[in-house]
């Protein structure tokens, strides 16, 4: 009984001097990791529509009803030329062939796909990496929203191009319903 | 134990990849190209010279009964921070390692080293023993990947060394070309250590 409690506490102080030292290291890298995920869908953005837009968060109550029904939607932006509203960027998670997929799907206001950016993925090198190159993310630009998207899959990579689909398809139907009207 | 001799047993004589053959998983998923191959070494490099250190200097701290879940506790210490700081200073190379940074805690070298080094050996030489281990680990890991690099995307650093007109042999970044060409791999190094050490008898 004694040696049982013992060796809890020798458990237990490995444990909190563990959580102590993991707790300043989280300190020292939390706020540059939060910017880089930010500068990150940033430089997408830009991707997308061009240096001279601007980007704006969607308003928190709108976007807190939509992931309440999708939940699978991580962020939203606003995209402006000057005061203009010209399209929405949605990023939102889908499922691929060796994880989960982190899209970013920009639409124009008049209906159409202004272009597509694979944040993170964990797909095969050589097969299923390939959607995150801009061969692959172009067929989405210019496509109609007004009906599903589909493109011609990667050679070898039938689950990674579907669920990209998806992703994107789901985006468009947020676009459509939610947003542009 | 002389440390030159730790040193060596790491990198060549008990090599984890190629002689104790642990750690396999990691070492066949992640070893698609050079740059990667580098990373994941460099990770289990700093892990393990971590690990060993805390562990070294805890040996006769913690009693025997409750060693693994004191040993998994440091290791995964250890690998959550190099995953914090690997995120904030080398993003892309955080996303290329994927799942198989935080599963560096289940890799059976880092436990190996600390069952059978560190919790018996001084804090000097467990030290000196994580980087050998580290090395040998490393040295196979970019081996693997420069020969799957070449000749399943024909590129060498992501730079294009073969001709155009090579075309890429597909079978080499998928896992079951990782087993081909480790075997082939083993078999190579085995055969230089045998004739070495009966050469030197």
């Amino acid at each position: 009984m004694k040696e049982t409690i013992k060796l809890g506490v020798i458990l237990m102080i490995i444990t909190v001097v563990s959580a102590g030292v993991l707790a300043i290291s989280n300190n020292l890298t939390k706020d540059r990791i939060a910017e880089l995920e930010m500068a990150g869908s940033l430089e997408s953005l830009k991707e997308i529509f061009g240096d001279s837009a601007d980007f704006k968060p969607l308003d928190e109550g709108k976007l807190d009803e939509i992931k309440g029904s999708t939940p699978s939607v991580l962020e939203i932006f606003e995209v402006y030329d000057g005061d203009a509203l010209i399209g929405y960027a949605i990023k939102n998670v889908s499922k691929g062939f060796g994880g989960d997929l982190v899209l970013l799907t920009g639409f124009n206001i008049d209906g159409t796909v202004a272009g597509l950016d694979v944040l993170e993925h964990s797909e095969t090198p050589g097969l299923g990496a390939k959607a995150e190159e801009p061969e692959f993310r172009n067929k989405f630009v210019g496509k109609s929203t007004s009906e599903a998207i589909t493109v011609e899959a990667i050679s070898g990579a039938t689950v990674t191009t579907d669920g990209v689909l998806a992703g994107v398809n789901e985006a468009r139907e947020i676009f459509n319903n939610q947003l542009s009207n | 134990m002389k440390l030159s001799k730790i040193l060596k047993d790491g990198i060549i004589n008990d090599n984890p990849t190629l002689v104790q053959l642990i750690g396999m998983c990691s070492t066949l998923a992640v070893s698609t190209n050079v740059v990667n191959s580098f990373a994941m070494g460099m990770a289990v490099i700093a892990v393990l010279v971590g690990s060993n250190l805390v562990i070294s200097i805890l040996r006769n701290v913690i009693p025997d009964k409750i060693r693994i879940p004191a040993f998994i506790v440091v290791i995964a210490t250890f690998v959550t921070i190099v995953e914090m700081f690997m995120k904030a200073y080398a993003p892309p190379i955080y996303e290329a390692l994927g799942i198989f940074l935080p599963l560096i805690v289940v890799n059976c070298i880092i436990l190996a080293r600390a069952e059978a080094f560190a919790s018996k050996n001084g804090i000097i030489a467990s030290i000196v023993d994580g980087i050998g281990m580290g090395l040998g680990y490393t040295v196979a890991l970019v081996a693997l990947g420069a020969i799957r690099e070449l000749f399943g995307a024909g590129t060498i650093l992501g730079k294009a060394v073969l001709p155009a007109s090579y075309q890429p042999a597909g079978i080499f970044v998928m896992p079951p070309g990782a087993f081909i060409l480790l075997g082939i791999m083993i078999g190579i190094f085995n055969l230089a250590r045998k004739k070495k050490s009966s050469s030197q008898a």
